[in-house]
């Protein structure tokens, strides 16, 4: 492969996220989709009367098996990610995997294998990370500024369930669990990512509508830095029109909240460029165009990524073995609340 | 060049049904004020006494209502232009999330009471449906655009979502049936919002297919304007020829003078959406558009 030739794109799961995916893999430079491959035959017939040149199939292997493809992007149903993954990555191929990266670690372990023995470039769809907000409290959290850490409290909330659901999304089987997987795992990701590992969690769950996944969870953390603080989640919670994540931190020196729309520092004394007092940055003094933009720029941030490490062979952060900490973290909370928030301790990592 | 369909100034519809792209928070608060409909028809009365004869409606659940309180508003459903925005893709998504996108459209015309004009759906299932690919398309536009029947529409513009999205895949057919179909069957301009005007127009331009009207963000600090600011002001100066410009506020962070007072120097620019949420921010908000010079008489 040359860096003259556009990469070859390959989309599994032609839902909303394949769309997505496909459309801005499609739409940038140096890539091009080439195959598409979904179980509804409807979509793949819709998708074959109006796009030339991109090949439609209804089964993954059928696709491995025609070659001509550098990377794909795996958004099916989250209880078929790793084996379809681990496919590909047998094949040579470069694996992007949407989030959550499995119903639990245990159906993750065959995929974490299979790049054992062939590691090629893989990533998990964590995109909240590309959200310039994020990105700039992370910034902001690694200068030092609050000093050590003392609490933290964080939401995430979302007015998406309101009558029993249908779909694979509420089966627990195929989708691993309710709120805390799904939505609330961009959380647990980027805890981890701006605080680092967890020396233990207690969780509780609940449900309120579903019957097989929770609607509802509660969990304590607290990190070997010696950070503690509590989360909240509900895909039932009224009011949030779209999933909305809020991250307040407490340290020595002042506090930091975060969410989608701005990012807010108090310092009580200055710390290098920054100020004593407050330093607000909203969505605009953040935002910086990208080369093209479908879903919110944070998902052309992680394409290009991951294009870019394909290209390359390199690695990205939000990688499978990050992917497989956070669902370890998933996993730990659905066992604390099984018993009653016992607390659940992680082995050194 | 097509001719401009648009109204000067247009009255924007976000206040009204919860979104605040700086503040969910306030967002919220706005939706729960304005889950009366009586409350956005008073702002819709407020906005025609400064001059405002455009209005952008998404097909959210509240825009039945409303659509309907202008239409039964002789003076409202004479003179003011009504800007459908479609689809009202928040609606689609909570329920693809349930049982897929493709079943999602099968399920929105199935239940439309439209059965007649999409009959096609039930003389073979699915398959037939396939192979009508406009056909499903028309029959969701006719869906969506059935509240605001009646009522004046002179452009009718595609969300930025899924022209994004046709921009990406290069699904150039889709474009040149959105347009003939709004003229064929609505007598309306087919228009596109977008994030990626540079884009769009050099698509167009590789298709062969005139420049359309556009919705798209205009402001001084480049927020949602794609691939960047510069780009996209070459393309507000020659590039395209009828914009309406949005987001021209960037969420409430330039101050209107600092925000109509940029637009102005771009001739393509024949419209801009103006969010209003009260009477007071009303007032002040078309004092800074007349200052600067915008005819919304």
């Amino acid at each position: 492969m040359t860096n003259a030739s556009p990469l070859r794109i390959a989309v599994v799961g032609f839902g909303k996220l394949g769309l997505l995916h496909a459309g801005i893999a499609n739409g940038l430079p140096g890539s091009k989709l080439v195959a598409v491959c979904d179980n509804s035959s409807t979509t793949m017939n819709v998708l074959k009367s109006q796009m030339q040149g991109v090949e439609t199939y209804s089964d993954y292997k059928t696709m491995i098996a025609k070659g001509g493809i550098d990377a794909v992007f795996i958004a099916t149903p989250t209880g078929s990610h790793a084996p379809i993954a681990v496919d590909f990555v047998n094949a040579g191929i470069a694996v992007f995997i949407e989030k959550p990266l499995a119903p639990n670690t245990e159906q993750a372990l065959p995929l974490m294998e299979a790049l054992e023995r062939t590691p090629v470039t893989n990533m998990v769809g964590y995109m909240g990370r590309y959200i310039d907000t994020f990105a700039k409290a992370k910034a902001l959290i690694d200068s030092g500024a609050l000093g050590g850490l003392q609490m933290l409290r964080t939401s995430m909330y979302v007015a998406q369930l309101f009558t029993k659901g249908k779909g694979w999304r509420y089966e627990q089987k195929e989708s691993g669990g309710g709120v805390l997987i799904t939505q609330n795992g961009h959380v647990i990701d980027k805890l981890l990512w701006m605080f680092g590992d967890l020396e233990y969690v207690t969780g509780q769950t609940n449900t309120l509508y579903s019957s097989t996944v929770e609607d509802y969870a509660h969990a304590y953390f607290a990190f070997k830095s010696g950070l503690t603080g509590f989360m909240d989640a509900s895909w039932s919670a009224r009011h949030f029109r779209t999933p909305t994540i809020s991250i307040h931190v407490q340290g020595e020196h002042g506090t930091l909240d975060v969410n989608d729309d701005d990012v807010r520092l108090h310092l009580e004394k200055a710390h290098g460029d920054l100020p004593a007092d407050w330093s607000i940055w909203r969505g605009p003094d953040l935002y910086q165009g990208v080369p093209f933009d479908i879903g919110g720029p944070q998902y052309t941030r992680q394409a290009i990524d991951f294009l870019e490490a394909v290209r390359t062979g390199t690695t990205v952060e939000t990688d499978v073995k990050s992917g497989f900490k956070t669902q370890s973290v998933v996993d730990a909370i659905y066992r604390s609340a099984q018993q009653n928030g016992a607390p659940q301790f992680f082995a050194e990592q | 060049m097509t001719k401009s369909p648009l109204a000067p100034i247009v009255l924007g519809h976000n206040a009204f049904f919860g979104v605040d792209h700086l503040s969910a928070a306030r967002g919220a608060e706005r939706a729960a004020f304005f889950a009366d409909p009586q409350n956005i028809l008073d702002m819709i009365h407020t906005a025609y006494d400064h001059g405002v004869r455009g209005m952008m409606m998404s097909t959210h659940d509240r825009a039945g209502p409303v659509a309907e309180l202008i239409r039964n508003d002789p003076k409202l459903s004479q003179d003011m232009a009504i800007y459908p925005l479609l689809p009202y893709a928040q609606k689609y998504i909570t329920k693809a999330n349930e049982m897929g996108l493709i079943n999602v459209v099968i399920d929105a015309l199935s239940g439309s009471g439209l059965k007649s004009k999409v009959s096609f759906l039930w003389q073979g299932g699915k398959g037939v449906l396939t192979k009508d690919v406009t056909g499903m398309l028309s029959a969701l536009i006719r869906l969506e655009l059935n509240i605001f029947r009646g009522l004046n529409m002179p452009a009718v513009f595609l969300h930025d979502a899924l022209t994004d999205l046709a921009l990406g895949l290069e699904l150039k057919d889709i474009f040149s049936f959105f347009i003939e179909e709004l003229d064929k069957n609505h007598n309306s301009q087919g228009s596109f919002a977008t994030k990626n005007l540079p884009l769009l127009q050099q698509r167009f331009k590789e298709w062969g297919l005139p420049t359309p009207t556009v919705l798209t963000h205009a402001n001084k600090i480049g927020f949602h304007m794609n691939p960047s600011l510069p780009a996209c002001e070459d393309a507000l100066n020659e590039g395209v020829s009828n914009v309406m410009a949005m987001g021209t506020l960037a969420s409430g962070y330039l101050s209107p003078d600092e925000a109509y007072s940029y637009l102005g120097q771009f001739p393509t620019i024949k419209s801009v959406v103006v969010g209003v949420s009260s009477s007071k921010h009303a007032d002040e908000t078309f004092a800074a558009i007349k200052t600067n010079g915008w005819d919304n008489t």
